[in-house]
């Protein structure tokens, strides 16, 4: 052994180093966490009082109750506006995002500082939440639906952006290569040896987001931009926990019914032979 | 004809063809040959200008290839044809689109990027299909093909290209003996009843030899071997292949005849 | 014209094109039905969302005069121009940008502590007891599904304004969202270890320490590590609830049109962001390498 530790002094060294860097970050960790429990209230009976009460409300919530017939409508028509919030936040975006990802994909945009530039707009974009982009538009075209389309599409600008130039990198540069080989111009090569290759990928993303920007739009309703959040914002406000627990679960339901038919499309998508041509 | 003068290309420091120098004259069916890594797809890729010499020169007739930029370039292109190991197609479009690629060149960007052909565009294409017997899968998704099928597609591509060149990289190396058959008789067809020069790199010796009317042999990104197939001796093709020269010499099995009906009517030229 | 390619004679070749152009037609019905479909459903959609392109356009021009103003203080000077009157708040609005690091913190370290534990009874392959894992599995996804800021307004009212309430909502989310994720790795082992340190006779927890958690550390290590970089953007906005956190400074002085605090914060918010997922990205590079490793 102690031979061993001779003839390889630099394993055993660094093993030895790595235990203890490994047990101190540990312990750094654990001290970070108490000392930031400590400092949000979690040992000073914030916690303890509030669980009581957490209960209490939960139990109120139960059963989950509209109220009347008319609230039931007025949901539901809420709950349609928010879906139709994503749908054509989701697609608005797709296509606006499809340019920007083509100039910011290495493969298609030869020029640096061009795929630098739009490679930073999208961080930029993507880095602002949805709520901030919602009260923007809700400045420019006023509070309602409307505004909360405009906030999915631009946040989702930034999102599919480099999903789709991600995608876009990773086709195969075989196709490509066979056109360009034949004479056919770099624009021959991205509308006939890339896009057809990666289509059915940018549409199972934009499926995939379509379920998410569904609990998005059910959100935005909070500030003012449209769906369902505005009664539910409203219902906990004025303490109508039963109506609360009502308008969450018509939400889980959507979610979980988008989510089931986003999941079959792409499915049939990627499965299909015919297929959707482009 | 087609001309290289020391041609070299280095990766990083490292020379994968180290010049080269080759005279082709029109209508000649070259075998490069040579081991894996030898620089035999890096020399034709050049010639198509997939890849850029580091130093030489490249000359077709008095046109000096290596010059050549933007639609001069792939007017280049388009008289030499490149078939591929793997084939090259998008295999979401369906056949008759992937060899109408072959007249990228010619087309008018503003109509073609909406695929809409003119009937003589796809009479060409469905003629140089039915040549090899694929006219009827014109409407197929190429990926939704065999490797063979996949190939003979390819090859339907570089012929209605037009091509004074066609350079084949490995065509067979992923077919099975039957499709290897059609394949190579396809390119064998093309050279004698066309009279296009034919520059095809091989992997098997055995083929090559059948094949082609002059081999040249690589190593280490230089020419070490060039001549009839005659002249290849044993011990050259060992020394050419290294330890891979079990695989190669003598011990492959020639390809096999086709049943009769199976092989592709070759209506391709004005025979 | 070709003498490469010697044209088929038309009475073989028209049959060709007839079946390749029926082709072509049958594939692009299919698409032009797909394409109405959606042409349909946004057109509904748009009526739902009271979408005005005629209200768009006539304010279009409100969202980069928006975007400008952010950029010039008060005074009517450039931002750049007084950086002490910029970020003039910058020492209250730390101290909230590190209460949401600390909100971030401790919501992905205590929701991945929890899902470290449930995703062992919601794995298919190790979980003990069918039962179990069904619920533990439904409650994770409703947990999940339930929209971070609205647990935050829910916990509002019972902990009342506060960081509190803020932390519990990542806690929750972050407990849904790993549980699933955590599972998902645990049903991809190889068996065999836990099977073989079953067959010594050791109780489950003792299999489950043994035979499964080495196989799945590092994947676990790495998908905390990107809920952290989430969460630190979810923390960002709960104060837009009043859960805590520097979003209640942002939604202020959007709402009263403070309009260089707005840029200030959110330039604050970006470099914190981009910061920590420099950092996490790091992290997950060295786990990956040293995975690597012998
Ligand atoms: N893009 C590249 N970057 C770096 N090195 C490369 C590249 N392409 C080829 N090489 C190197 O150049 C040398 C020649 O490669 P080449 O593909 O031309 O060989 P080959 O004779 O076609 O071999 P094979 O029979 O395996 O196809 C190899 O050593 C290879 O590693
Ligand atoms: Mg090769």
């Amino acid at each position: 052994m102690s031979a061993m530790r001779q003839r390889y002094p630099e394993h055993f060294q660094r093993f030895g180093r790595d235990r203890f860097v490994m047990a101190a970050i540990g312990v750094g960790l654990f001290a970070l966490l108490i000392y930031a429990m400590g400092r949000l209230g979690f040992f000073d009976g914030t916690l303890l009082s509030g669980l009581g009460r957490l209960f209490e409300i939960v139990g109120l919530m139960l059963p989950p109750d509209p109220g009347s017939w008319a609230h039931v409508k007025t949901y539901s028509i809420s709950l349609l506006e928010t879906v139709a919030i994503a749908l054509l936040g989701t697609l608005s975006a797709a296509v606006l995002a499809l340019p920007v990802a083509l100039l910011a994909a290495r493969n298609v945009t030869a020029q640096r500082v061009v795929r630098f530039l739009s490679r930073r707009s999208l961080d930029t974009i993507r880095s602002v939440d949805i709520l901030v982009w919602a009260l923007i538009w809700i400045n420019v075209v006023g509070l309602g639906p409307f505004a909360g389309a405009l906030a999915i599409m631009t946040a989702d600008i930034g999102s599919f952006g480099k999903l789709f130039s991600e995608a876009i990198e990773a086709a195969d540069r075989k196709p490509v290569e066979g056109i360009t080989s034949a004479g056919g111009s770099h624009i021959f090569g991205i509308r006939f040896g890339i896009l057809p290759e990666v289509f059915p990928v940018l549409m199972s993303q934009v499926l995939y987001y379509f379920e998410s920007n569904t609990r998005s739009a059910s959100i935005i309703g909070i500030v003012g931009a449209g769906g369902i959040g505005l009664h539910l914002a409203e219902a906990i406000r004025t303490l109508e926990l039963q109506q609360t627990s009502f308008i969450v679960l018509m939400i889980l339901v959507a979610v979980a019914a988008i989510d089931f038919l986003s999941s079959q499309l792409r499915f049939a998508m990627i499965g299909r032979r015919g297929g959707v041509s482009v | 004809m087609l001309r290289l003068e020391g041609i070299t290309k280095s990766f990083g420091g490292k020379h994968a063809v180290d010049g080269v120098s080759l005279t082709v004259p029109v209508g000649q069916l070259v075998g490069v040959i040579g081991r894996s890594g030898a620089g035999k797809s890096t020399l034709l890729r050049m010639i198509n200008r997939l890849g850029e010499p580091t130093s030489g020169r490249i000359l077709f007739g008095d046109t000096d290839v290596t010059a050549l930029r933007g639609r001069p370039l792939r007017a280049w292109r388009a008289r030499c044809a490149m078939i591929f190991q793997q084939f090259n197609l998008a295999g979401r479009l369906d056949v008759l689109t992937n060899v109408l690629m072959g007249r990228a060149f010619h087309m008018p960007p503003s109509r073609a990027l909406l695929k809409m052909w003119t009937d003589d565009e796809k009479a060409q294409a469905l003629s140089a299909l039915e040549g090899l017997d694929m006219a009827r899968l014109a409407g197929q998704r190429a990926e939704t093909l065999s490797g063979g099928q996949q190939q003979r597609v390819a090859i339907a591509r570089a012929l209605v290209q037009e091509p004074d060149i066609v350079l084949a990289d490995e065509p067979i190396a992923s077919l099975d003996p039957r499709n290897t058959k059609v394949v190579m008789d396809a390119l064998q067809h093309i050279n004698r009843h066309l009279g296009i020069t034919v520059i095809c790199n091989l992997h098997s010796l055995d083929l090559a030899r059948s094949y082609c009317d002059r081999l040249v042999g690589m190593s280490g990104g230089r020419v070490v071997f060039d001549g009839a197939p005659a002249a290849l001796t044993d011990a050259t093709a060992r020394d050419l292949y290294g330890l891979e020269a079990g695989d190669v010499v003598g011990h492959a099995a020639p390809p096999p005849m086709l049943p009769a009906g199976v092989q592709p009517g070759f209506a391709l030229a004005g025979s | 014209m070709s003498t490469h390619v010697v044209r088929l004679p038309e009475a073989q070749l028209q049959p060709l094109l007839a079946v390749y152009n029926a082709s072509v037609r049958s594939r692009r019905r299919h698409t032009l039905l797909i394409l109405a479909c959606v042409a349909v459903a946004m057109l509904l959609a748009s009526i739902s969302a009271e979408v005005s392109l005629s209200k768009l356009a006539e304010n279009i021009h409100r969202f980069p005069s928006y975007i400008v103003r952010l950029f010039f203080l008060e005074n009517g000077q450039p931002v750049w121009t007084d950086f002490g009157e910029w970020f003039w708040g910058l020492q209250r609005w730390l101290r909230l940008l590190g209460e949401t690091l600390l909100m971030a913190y401790v919501g992905t370290v205590l929701g991945a502590g929890v899902a470290f534990v449930l995703a062992f009874l919601a794995a298919a392959n190790v979980a003990p007891s069918r039962w179990l894992r069904i619920i533990v599995r439904r409650f994770g996804e409703v947990c999940r599904t339930v929209p971070t800021l609205v647990l935050a307004l829910i916990f509002v009212i019972s902990f009342g304004l506060g960081p509190m309430a803020g932390v519990l909502a990542v806690i929750v989310h972050t407990f849904g969202v790993l549980t699933k994720l955590f599972a998902e790795v645990i049903e991809n082992i190889d068996m065999k270890p836990v099977e073989g340190v079953s067959s010594t006779g050791s109780p489950w927890h003792v299999a489950m320490r043994f035979g499964a958690l080495p196989q799945v550390m590092s994947n676990f290590t790495s998908y905390t590590l990107l809920r952290f970089e989430i969460n630190v953007r979810e923390a960002a906005v709960m104060g837009f609830v009043g859960a805590g956190g520097i979003g209640q400074d942002l939604v202020e002085a959007i709402r009263k049109f403070y309009y260089s605090d707005v840029s200030a914060i959110l330039v604050l918010i970006l470099l914190t962001v981009a910061v920590i997922d420099m950092l996490t990205s790091k992290a997950r590079h060295r786990l990956i390498g040293l995975e690597g490793k012998p």
